[in-house]
């Protein structure tokens, strides 16, 4: 990794509200062509570090960096950044064609240079054939994928992406996930993207960071939050995840690394089967253990023989273990 | 009887009252009016002469001029210093703006006679900027008073807070990102404006100034206070039919005369309103 360009730099960089509200001592390197997922419930400061970077606020210390440039004294209109927002905001007194061209008749590209580029583009993200219609006549998975396409026309240094899909239903986000990661990849740019979906964050990035309360959790690839949560946050907000408390630790097992078996005291845990729904090629099982109720992915046929109320022992794999919220070594 | 009949009665006698104000109170007067423009004063036979009247008599004429020149020089005034009042409100974010905001409504709660006079009293060659200039040894006369521009600023009081209001609305349904998606893209501020919030806008702008057009074709409270002897404004010109040379018909004329102005106005209110934008459908 480390061989791998820097694109962006963000250097102890702060940001307070007048509320006081904000981020502190952000330190984060983003390699060139990699997509970066902040990951956060709403108000953990995700948006707020986009938008530094986009120009849209200022920041109280620290510095940004874009190839080794500082870029924080800039307007938003002099940055090497795009933006797409949450809300299509598409401007809805210009055809399509007019919305892809307006950034580029400001850079004083010729029409004969952009015009074939703006083709190409509506190609990529199937939209060709709109170029006269507005903004209002296309549904809002239509309009997200002209968003990002106005964005990418301007061959951003950094494309921010602030919840692009949150307003989507689940189906056409599935889509544009898919469609944004080929692009990416076709393309090679830098994606900074900001989300509260562990989904979407999973299925994107390269490298997620997990934000709470205006601080870094976690920063890694989907892969080590998702084995490796270093903190209680990370391990509650990522994926499904059974917490069993023992003596002043909690034990963190995803439901996929329990082993039910049938009968008492075959296993570390006992428990009572609570209920049981098909999911499809598995079956999801809770069991109720003291206090806790505890969720395990079964197979089918393990599941046929177990009914509600029937003793289990239940067999923990894979697991963390907390103590006060961190992860504890041992 | 039916059910139906019932219910279709008892709306209509519910609607009775209302309807019969207004067709005294509104249209019969209206239309007796239009009739009397038509009349000879003496033989009562159909005539035009009534309306030639006000546009052949040079006094009457320039009384139009007059009216008409005040009336837009309101119009331009006040909505340029609106829209900009409008945009700092919208945009800026400080304890002044918010402060102004909650202010600048004001001026409307003030009775018009009360305003008048107020402003009389500080801008007449005697009032109180003239006294305040007098304590410094200047001779400040404004002449402002029976003149054009007297009228003028007064209006601008009443119709600047208005129009403000009206234009301050539009400007807060453009979103933020509207503006910010444009920042990004490489608009400065001046390119951002008039690529994006002046032809979003411009629809309030429009209608605002139509309203500010109508209701001042017809003022009168200002004109009459602080509006010289001639030329004079068309309300003061009907007051004068109507009050002191009882010309009935004249003055039923110089009504639809001036319905008919306030009417062009009222046309581009409603096509305007009427009027869907290729990209509001």
């Amino acid at each position: 990794m480390s061989d791998r360009k820097i694109k962006l730099q963000i250097k102890d960089m702060t940001k307070k509200y007048d509320n006081g509200d904000g981020v502190a001592h952000i330190n984060l390197d983003v390699y060139e062509g990699e997509i970066v997922t902040f990951l956060g419930p709403s108000g953990c400061g995700k948006s707020t570090i986009l938008r530094t970077l986009g120009g849209f606020l200022d920041v109280t210390e620290g510095d940004i960096t874009i190839d080794g440039k500082s870029i924080i004294a800039l307007p938003p209109e002099k940055r090497p950044t795009a933006m797409v927002f949450q809300s299509y905001n598409l401007w809805p007194h210009m055809t399509i064609y007019e919305n892809l061209a307006f950034g580029l008749k400001l850079r004083k590209i010729p029409k004969s240079t952009y015009d074939p580029d703006i083709k190409k583009m509506l190609e990529l993200v199937h939209m060709s054939g709109s170029e006269k219609k507005y903004p209002g006549q296309l549904s809002g998975g239509q309009q997200q994928r002209i968003a990002i396409a106005r964005s990418l026309l301007l061959k951003p240094s950094l494309l921010l992406l602030d919840e692009p899909f949150s307003a989507l239903d689940a189906k056409i986000r599935q889509e544009m996930r898919e469609e944004l990661k080929k692009i990416q990849n076709d393309l090679g740019i830098t994606v900074i993207f900001v989300t509260h979906d562990q989904e979407e964050a999973m299925a994107l990035s390269h490298r997620i960071v997990v934000m709470n309360k205006g601080k870094f959790d976690q920063v890694g690839t989907p892969e080590e939050i998702y084995d490796d949560p270093q903190t209680l946050h990370v391990a509650s907000f990522i994926g499904e995840m059974n917490f069993i408390d023992a003596d002043g630790k909690t034990i963190a097992v995803r439901p996929e690394d329990l082993t039910v078996v049938k009968g008492t005291d075959k296993a570390d845990l006992n428990a009572t089967v609570r209920t049981s729904m098909l999911m499809g090629h598995y079956v999801s099982l809770t069991a109720q253990y003291g206090e806790n109720i505890i969720k395990c992915f079964v197979d089918r046929d393990v599941a046929e023989d177990l009914e509600v109320g029937d003793a289990i022992s239940l067999a923990i794999g894979k697991h963390t273990i907390f103590k006060d919220g961190v992860r504890s070594k041992a | 009887m039916s059910k139906k009949l019932k219910t279709n009665l008892a709306a209509y006698g519910m609607v009775l009252p209302a309807f019969m104000v207004v067709m005294l109170t509104v249209t019969y007067p209206i239309i007796s009016a239009v009739i009397q423009s038509f009349k000879d004063e003496k033989t009562g036979s159909f005539t035009f002469s009534n309306y030639t009247y006000f546009f052949t008599e040079p006094a009457q004429l320039k009384n139009l001029l007059y009216t008409l020149m005040v009336v837009f020089l309101t119009v331009f005034i006040a909505i340029f210093v609106a829209y900009l009042l409008a945009l700092y409100l919208r945009f800026v974010k400080s304890k002044i703006a918010k402060t102004i905001g909650t202010l600048y409504l004001l001026p409307r709660f003030v009775p018009a006679m009360c305003a008048v006079y107020a402003m009389i009293t500080i801008i007449r060659d005697s009032g109180l900027i003239h006294r305040i200039g007098a304590l410094f040894g200047l001779d400040i006369t404004l002449g402002l008073m029976y003149h054009a521009s007297g009228i003028i600023i007064m209006n601008l009081w009443f119709n600047i807070p208005f129009a403000a209001m009206m234009i301050t609305a539009g400007l807060g349904a453009i979103p933020d990102s509207i503006i910010e998606g444009a920042r990004d893209v490489g608009a400065g501020r001046w390119k951002t404006f008039t690529s994006m919030i002046l032809p979003l806008s411009v629809k309030d702008v429009v209608i605002a100034s139509t309203f500010v057009f109508m209701t001042n074709v017809g003022s009168f409270t200002t004109p009459y206070l602080m509006g010289g002897n001639a030329p004079k404004m068309l309300g003061i010109a009907l007051f004068d039919q109507f009050n002191k040379y009882l010309a009935y018909n004249r003055s039923a004329a110089l009504s639809v005369i001036m319905f008919l102005i306030c009417s062009v106005s009222a046309g581009v209110y409603i096509y305007t309103n009427l009027k869907e934008q290729d990209w509001e459908k």
